[in-house]
């Protein structure tokens, strides 16, 4: 093991805290527990931020699980962007779950997965290789299992089963991709600009990299493997589902990443076969999704297949392979977690104090709960893309990005279905904030009763970035396009 | 003061007074009351005070009177601009905005949630300040969506089923309109890599852009650019009201609270002109086709507006669809703008329209207020009346009503009348200019025949309810304030139209470099020649025509001796319930259900299917080998089946015999008609093999030996007691 073992430290500090979580019996009492955990992450947190930022460009060689298979770590750019997601995400969510999770059982163990989730998230985004890439996703898949089935019912159990099918078996048809490149003699180290880029495709390379698109598309909701997500997000607690949508979602996204821009390149997959299937994949999720979303009367249902449809946004910008739509892929990797983050909270600070899940039975809910609502509809218009809120910005790259990528047919095909998409984004997350605020004349609201400040205020934080991220997003752009140049994309 | 921070304390300002008046009117509501208009008329001033540099400077509008502002904010930044026509629109946006706040007071007496439509309302007033300021496609269509979304609350305010819907159906075309409108923003930006207005306008220009040294514009760019075009064309015509987005209008206005439906009226639709102009004059201006297909469109909005005005019995109703045709009016206008972009005519009359109509919206609008704030009910055989024996609303009311008459001395006839003398000059290039020259008069003599009814309904015609002649002599029906509020803009319509030369040439003037750049100088127009009256005569008798020839006869009846209004419009000729509405339904029903199938049945199925395979196929190589002793047993070793023929013992052979010879006796004895033919030593043969059988199975039983255990038992017994 040589190089910096601060990052080996960064990923298995949380695991580690997570796993004794359970046998810490001294610890009796809520606050002694939350004060754990919040301590817990905390000191993760800063630790991931460390490595990301101070030891960036460090790496480290853990182990060899043969001699050509070394299990390699690396800090650059990219992780750090999304570390510090991963990061301000998770402690944001677990304060709120210190709320939420006070009338739920066994919440030892909910929180002690939760940590280690997050561990293995790290070891993504710090992975230097596919070895360790494919390692911390099956990790990642395995320990958030037990998140989707905390209720134990019988509905969460067979969710539970299906997300861990859909996530392995979309895992082990992205390995395929593994063989097929090792043989071929590709290293599987990341290389910025692909490390494939020196060899020549042929037609199996090429189904390959098609499989490994869709592999670990399961995990980012896209079609035709997106099955799991509506049915495994209204199951799990709702701290969890925010996490599921908003992060994990975004996990097969940082995978197809470093796949497309350090393992096969941008000029392999361009004017390819594999390039408009991509795409069009991308484009018909966004649109598919949108357009269940519009139809699910359940609101955490809805927002999961909302997720479907962002989170392909995201890949629909990568798969346009122009600097701009990537940017604005990133962008919206970014805004979308804090979105549905925000959005997924609010739903389950409805759940908590009224027990509605269904968006019909919200009327009025502005009146009971107006800072809930009033977050939700921030959160709203910027998934909806109203300018100057975040998702404008993003949409704004994405489009302009596929109008610019010369891909012909699709360039503009992008735009038309995602503002179509944006249409029914209002038409799904309009309704919550209409009805809620404007019931009705003759409508008897319940007495204000909002939740506590340990729910509220992450939820009130979120939603302002929401806001801010989008009204100041010069900074955050500039050094997303310092990256990408670094990226030589 | 700098001018560049008094447009970002103009534009902003309204904002922070929303957020005081709301945390103000939370606790003192009096207070709010007068915070709302004293601050719209402050900015008012502000505004004439700090930014009139716009108008002064006559010489060169566009270099010199163009003040540009850039706000690190949002991506690019803010940015505006002030010239002419932004700094008239923006007045009198903040002119319509301080009439109506001052006749809110008296309007939302008993409402509520008025702090929240006070917050809205100074909300939608920064909003369309920043519309009418901006330099760029992206601050125009950041404020104008902020403005559609903040608008969006006044339409539901009163929270009625009727409100709601039609608000929802205004939101849905706000959006819808905005994220079109979008996709245009998008293609001109792809093409061109520029958002400021006048830079996209300079390179549109074929002419223009021949000299221009900056870029070099292809043909495909500039089809991308035109392309654009028209989708922004579409989202800022869906809220000016064009055919066939105009749906939204005549059902948002009348359920919305009075003040409210002036601004929408007045204002609104004119941000939406705003962009429709930018397209128009900056982007298509030289185009034929492009002007052709602007002239239907305004030729259709002119008359369908003007027809649904003309059947209505609702007052905001009347009112609104009033708004659709002058809006298709104003069109007409900028669609000649487009034929002819050198005549200066089409461009002020185009302008001064706008400004017309809005001062009447305002005015009628605020009449339309007081009267429902009387009486709450704005059906017109209800409301007839109203007006009798108050002459200040009828004066005001009429000015609203001649106005848009286009009767001459007043404002009115010398927008139409330019309007007009543009279409009749270009004749002599565009043939079809004719007809379009008929309609727009008889569209003319149709607003003349609408407003005749409505102002002979509310101030000639009796009342036979007894609620409203109480209240004819009612003096206490409109405030000191509300009296200012629709008097001075009754004042403007008369003086404006009887100076034409003081104040409307100079207006125009002003606002024509924002339409062109090579037009500077306004054509001068004899308003008050017979040629032109001619034009407004024929609109009067056609009117008049009307209004005793279909609206005494065909749109009322005798109900119990009295002449009623009624409504004659068929209720299934409604574009949104008949087509918009099912039609979006039916989409996500059929998406909706491919997508379900796709993303819910198939997987399942797929997974079925191949678990019943896989598990078949395991099953055939997992037991391949029974399966192939199984198979042999059945047909190779098959066992041969012999046929089973019964013996039977020499007894039963004798038997069957005798039996046989009985039977053929009693056949041919007894049983004549029906013989029997049983082979009985078969037949024995059988029943004693049978017999053996159960026998044999009888002793094989467990049951059997217990049976013979329990004989033999009990003999034993009998032996044992005997014995």
């Amino acid at each position: 093991m040589d190089g910096n073992i601060l990052i080996l430290i960064a990923i298995l500090l949380p695991i580690f805290l997570g796993a004794i979580f359970p046998a810490l019996k001294f610890l009796k009492s809520d606050i002694a527990k939350n004060a754990y955990l919040a301590c817990s992450v905390f000191a993760s947190g800063v630790l991931a931020m460390i490595v990301s930022y101070a030891c960036n460009g460090t790496t480290l060689m853990v182990f060899k699980l043969t001699e050509s298979l070394p299990v390699f770590m690396r800090t650059d750019s990219i992780s750090a962007v999304f570390a510090t997601l991963v990061t301000v995400i998770w402690s944001l969510v677990l304060f709120y779950a210190f709320g939420y999770m006070k009338e739920e059982e066994e919440t030892d163990r909910f929180f002690a997965f939760y940590l280690m989730v997050y561990g293995s998230l790290l070891g993504l985004c710090f992975s230097g290789n596919l070895v360790s890439m494919y390692l911390f996703y099956e990790l990642m898949t395995l320990l958030s299992f037990p998140l989707v089935l905390h209720e134990r019912t019988k509905e969460a159990v067979l969710a539970g089963l299906k997300y861990l099918f859909y996530s392995i078996g979309g895992a082990f048809v992205a390995l395929f991709f593994f063989f097929v490149i090792y043989r071929e003699g590709v290293s599987l180290d990341f290389v910025a600009g692909g490390s494939m880029a020196p060899f020549k495709g042929n037609t199996l390379m090429q189904v390959s990299t098609l499989l490994v698109l869709i592999g670990f598309g399961c995990k980012a909701g896209m079609f035709p493997l997106h099955a799991w997500l509506p049915t495994a997000h209204p199951v799990a607690p709702t701290p969890a589902s925010a996490v599921l949508s908003g992060i994990i979602t975004k996990a097969g996204v940082l995978a197809i990443f470093r796949i497309v821009f350090f393992v096969i390149g941008v000029d392999f997959i361009r004017g390819s076969w594999v390039h408009y299937t991509w795409l069009a994949l991308t484009l018909f999720t966004v649109f598919m999704g949108s357009m269940l979303a519009y139809r699910e009367p359940l609101l955490k249902k809805r927002l999961a297949y909302s997720s479907v449809s962002q989170v392909s946004y995201v890949l629909f910008g990568f798969a346009t392979l122009s600097p701009v739509g990537i940017l604005g892929g990133l962008l919206h990797v970014i805004f979308h977690s804090a979105i549905k983050n925000t959005l997924f909270l609010c739903a389950g600070a409805y759940i908590e104090k009224t027990g509605r899940k269904r968006v019909d039975e919200l009327t009025g809910i502005g009146k009971t709960m107006p800072y809930t609502t009033w977050c939700f509809t921030i959160a709203g218009l910027a998934l909806i893309g109203i300018p100057p809120l975040s998702g404008f910005v993003s949409k704004w790259y994405l489009c302009t990005g596929s109008l610019d990528s010369g891909t012909g047919f699709f360039s503009w095909l992008g735009p038309v279905i995602l503002l179509l998409s944006a249409l029914l984004t209002a038409g799904y997350l309009l309704p919550v904030t209409v009805k809620g605020f404007l019931p009705g004349k003759d409508f008897e609201p319940l007495p204000k009763n909002d939740v506590g400040p340990l729910m509220l205020v992450p939820m009130i934080v979120l939603a302002s970035l929401t806001a801010l991220l989008g009204i100041f997003s010069t900074p955050l752009c500039d050094c997303l396009i310092r990256i990408l140049e670094s990226l030589s994309i | 003061m700098n001018n560049k921070v008094s447009i970002l304390i103009s534009v902003f300002a309204p904002f922070l007074a929303a957020f005081v008046s709301y945390f103000a009117g939370k606790k003192h509501e009096k207070f709010r009351d007068i915070f709302v208009p004293a601050f719209t008329i402050f900015e008012l001033g502000f505004i004439a005070l700090t930014l009139n540099v716009a108008l002064t400077d006559g010489e060169n509008p566009v270099i010199a009177n163009s003040l540009f502002v850039d706000v690190p904010f949002c991506m690019f930044g803010i940015r505006f601009r002030i010239d002419g026509f932004r700094f008239i629109y923006t007045e009198l946006a903040v002119f319509m905005w301080a009439m109506c706040s001052l006749a809110s007071k008296r309007y939302f007496l008993h409402h509520k949630n008025t702090n929240r439509y006070y917050f809205f309302w100074l909300v939608t007033l920064g909003a369309t300040i920043g519309v009418f300021l901006s330099a760029d496609l992206v601050t125009a269509f950041l404020f104008f969506e902020i403005m559609s979304f903040a608008s969006y609350v006044f339409v539901a305010q009163e929270e009625t089923k009727e409100a709601l819907r039609a608000a929802e159906t205004y939101l849905a075309i706000a959006v819808i309109g905005g994220l079109v409108a979008l996709m245009g923003i998008f293609l001109i930006y792809s093409s061109l890599h520029m958002l400021d207005l006048n830079m996209i306008a300079w390179h549109a220009d074929p002419v223009a852009s021949l000299y221009s040294s900056i870029r070099i514009v292809t043909d495909g760019m500039r089809t991308k650019v035109y392309i654009g075009g028209a989708l922004i064309l579409v989202g800022f015509g869906a809220k000016a009201g064009v055919f066939p987005l105009h749906i939204w209008l005549p059902k948002a206005h009348p359920v919305a609270p009075a003040p409210a439906s002036a601004v929408l009226s007045g204002m609104l639709t004119k941000a939406g002109v705003y962009g429709v102009i930018f397209v128009c004059c900056k982007i298509y201006a030289g185009l034929v086709p492009a002007g052709i297909v602007m002239m239907i469109l305004a030729m259709i909005t002119m008359v369908v507006g003007a027809v649904l005005a003309l059947f209505s019995v609702d007052l905001k109703r009347t009112l609104a669809c009033s708004s659709v045709s002058q809006i298709g009016f104003i069109l007409t206008g900028i669609s000649m703008v487009i034929l002819t972009p050198k005549e200066s005519l089409a461009m002020g009359g185009a302008f001064l329209h706008m400004v017309n109509h809005s001062l009447f919206k305002l005015v009628l609008f605020l009449c339309a207020g007081v009267v429902m704030q009387n009486l709450h009910k704005l059906n017109l055989n209800e409301i007839r009346g109203f007006g009798r024996k108050k002459p200040y609303l009828m004066v005001c009311f009429l000015m609203g009503a001649v106005g848009l008459g286009g009767i001459p001395g007043f404002s009115g006839y010398l927008s139409k009348t330019m309007i007009h003398e543009a279409i009749v000059e270009g004749v002599e290039h565009f043939g079809f200019l004719k007809a379009v020259e008929i309609i727009f008069l008889v569209s003319g003599g149709i607003t003349v025949a609408y407003m005749t009814k409505l102002f002979v309904a509310l101030f000639i015609e009796k009342n036979v309810s007894n609620e409203v002649y109480m209240r004819e002599t009612d003096i206490d029906y409109i405030t000191p304030a509300g009296r200012v509020a629709i008097g001075l803009p009754a004042v403007m319509i008369l003086v404006f139209g009887i100076l034409p030369h003081v104040f409307y040439d100079k207006l125009a003037t002003a606002a024509l470099p924002f339409f062109s750049r090579y037009v500077r100088e306004l054509h001068h127009v004899h308003f008050f020649n017979l040629e032109n009256l001619k034009g407004a005569g024929i609109s009067l008798v056609v009117g008049a025509a009307l209004y005793f020839g279909v609206v005494r006869t065909l749109l009322m009846k005798n109900e119990n001796g009295v002449k009623v209004y009624v409504d004659r419009w068929p209720k299934k000729l409604d574009l949104e319930d008949a087509v918009y509405r099912p039609l979006l339904d039916l989409l996500s029903k059929v998406f909706g259900t491919i997508f379900m199938f796709l993303s819910d049945v198939l997987p399942r199925f797929v997974y079925n299917i191949s678990n019943i395979f896989l598990s078949v196929l395991a099953r055939v190589f997992g037991e391949g080998t029974d399966l192939i002793t199984l198979a042999l047993r059945k047909t190779l070793y098959k066992e041969n089946p012999t046929e089973h023929r019964y013996i039977g013992t020499v007894e039963t052979t004798k038997l069957g015999r005798a039996a046989n010879a009985v039977e053929r006796f009693l056949n041919r004895t007894v049983r004549k008609k029906h013989p029997k033919n049983v082979d009985h030593v078969v037949a024995y043969a059988e029943e004693l093999e049978l017999t053996r059988r159960k026998m044999h199975m009888l002793e094989s039983s467990l049951s059997f030996g217990i049976l013979m255990f329990c004989i033999g038992f009990c003999i034993t017994m009998i032996y044992l007691l005997l014995r």
